[in-house]
């Protein structure tokens, strides 16, 4: 099962000229405290939500550098899980929260500084200095 | 309406068939995405930011050709990513001809014209080309200029070749509705089919989550762009979901009617919202807590949402679904001009549709509110 939302919405929806969107919240490096479930709950959302790789620590020694793309919550520890990719290898993996030693957010938040207004900003600053074609590109794969 | 009556009746059918079956949660419309990777880094995007060996990866055709199957839906949409990477596209794409599925291959058109050799014009294949307004807007847009040139040389070729195209457009806090009217003039002029159009959306996974429209704005943006329309815009859309927008009509979202699947498996609980992924169709709609979707769930993730991905199959639900909806359909269709002089008014004064926060170039090509005003009153 996910994690639960918040049902109850006072505001009337229909009304919203704009809406505030999740504040933005920098994880890259982080390693959270892994002391009790709720530690360990709260750690696995938020590298759920996490847009770079994770350095995952099994509890029997074995480390991958993983993008977790799914989570699955259950009764206990044992029963929850996580699905990966690991860096290095091309099939899906799974892991249950039980197993899990450590984290650390070690891989790069490709969301990081994606902003609309980092973009201006650029584009202000190269059309400032004559530049003419100016675009983002892509990051190389490789 | 611009889409094609093969294609109607093709959905039409399905529909009640389902219908008839009793079937209550049953999918219309794929969204495959056969890879993340795209040629563009457009803020904002949530769906290119990945590290790299997850943009390497992607679904193979018979990955696709299995997905549909397994969900049965009449029509597939390509997003990414951009597909023109995908190296097996191609054969992708006629594997879903020969499945007779209606394709809508959603590009940025930056290799478009290049690489149509290679495809073969087909009812079933539609190329859906991002084109987010006129030239400065979609450049902007896309964080690179030129951009609008390269697309539009490429729909010119493909129209050119026989192929059926379409532009498919988001808009954000701070869109003028003139230029985009503008726009829709600009894109009928090369010979496309129609139009598609939705509001952004801000969903957690979009790095930029300062500049979505709120739904009372979302509707008097486009009851001021929709409204007194002009005979020769089309739009490839439902006109009961082009009404939702305008203010007309509510609907519920409908999160299971445009399932996604990736290199992650079957996304929940829609295209937008990333809540987890399972393995099979039925796992999702057996799985998934719908009922904590959608605005009459109170989701706050899903308070400003009237995407067509969520609200679009409930507009085409209700077109094809009852004798009622399938006349309002109709009516839609054929008395399309929505004359409104409130709308013309917020034309006039569509400074209120200045953006919360600061953040679009200002256009000096758009043509004055008054003269709009007087275009339509005369050419509508």
């Amino acid at each position: 099962m996910s994690q639960p939302v918040h049902v109850e919405n006072p505001v009337n929806v229909d009304e919203l000229e704009v809406v505030d969107g999740r504040a933005y919240e920098n994880l890259e490096g982080w390693i959270p405290a892994l002391a009790s479930e709720a530690d360990i709950q709260n750690a696995l959302e938020k590298a759920f939500d996490y847009r770079g790789d994770i350095s995952l620590t099994f509890k029997s020694g074995e480390t991958v550098e993983a993008y977790i793309f799914n989570r699955q919550t259950g009764k206990s520890l044992a029963d929850s899980y996580i699905q990966y990719f690991a860096s290095n290898a091309p099939e899906k993996r799974r892991a249950t929260y039980a197993d899990i030693a450590r984290l650390e957010f070690t891989g790069k938040d490709r969301a990081a500084g994606k902003q609309w207004e980092a973009w201006i900003k650029k584009y202000t600053e190269k059309k400032a200095a004559g530049e003419t074609n100016i675009a983002l590109h892509p990051e190389a794969l490789d | 309406m611009a889409v094609p009556i093969s294609q109607m009746w093709t959905v039409a059918s399905y529909i009640l068939k389902k219908r008839i079956s009793g079937q209550k949660k049953y999918p219309l419309v794929l969204m495959l995405e056969p890879l993340f990777r795209c040629n563009l880094a457009c803020a904002g995007c949530g769906k290119v930011q990945y590290p790299p060996h997850i943009l390497k990866k992607q679904l193979s055709p018979e990955e696709c050709f299995k997905a549909v199957e397994e969900c049965g839906v009449p029509m597939v949409s390509l997003p990414g990513g951009e597909p023109l990477l995908h190296p097996q596209i191609v054969d992708i794409v006629n594997g879903l001809i020969e499945r007779k599925k209606y394709i809508y291959l959603c590009t940025n058109a930056l290799e478009l014209k290049k690489r149509l050799h290679e495809f073969t014009p087909s009812k079933y294949l539609t190329f859906s080309v991002h084109l987010d307004g006129q030239r400065e807007h979609h450049d902007m847009s896309i964080c690179r200029e030129g951009g609008y040139d390269i697309a539009v040389e490429g729909i010119k070729e493909a129209v050119k070749r026989g192929f059926r195209v379409t532009t498919n457009a988001t808009f954000f806090d701070g869109t003028d509705p003139n230029s985009v009217r503008s726009f829709f003039d600009e894109v009928m002029s090369m010979g496309v089919e129609g139009i598609v159009l939705s509001p952004g959306y801000s969903y957690e996974k979009a790095p930029d989550q300062q500049h979505f429209l709120g739904r009372a704005k979302t509707r008097r943006l486009f009851r001021a762009i929709l409204s007194n329309r002009k005979k020769s815009w089309k739009f490839n859309m439902s006109p009961l979901f082009l009404e939702f927008l305008m203010g007309k009509r509510n609907y519920e979202c409908t999160a299971w009617g445009s399932p996604a699947y990736n290199i992650f498996g079957w996304q929940k609980p829609c295209y937008l919202l990333q809540d987890g992924y399972t393995e099979t169709f039925q796992e999702l709609l057996d799985t998934t807590n719908w009922d904590e979707y959608g605005t009459a769930s109170g989701n706050p993730k899903c308070a400003n949402c009237m995407v067509s991905c969520g609200y679009e199959p409930t507009a085409v639900n209700a077109g094809f679904g009852s004798l009622s909806g399938f006349f309002a359909m109709a009516k839609a269709a054929i008395f399309s001009s929505y004359k409104d002089k409130g709308a013309l008014d917020l034309l006039n004064n569509h400074s209120t549709f200045a953006a919360q926060h600061d953040h679009f170039v200002k256009i000096d090509s758009i043509a004055p509110a008054s003269s709009v005003g007087q275009l339509e009153e005369t050419r509508a």
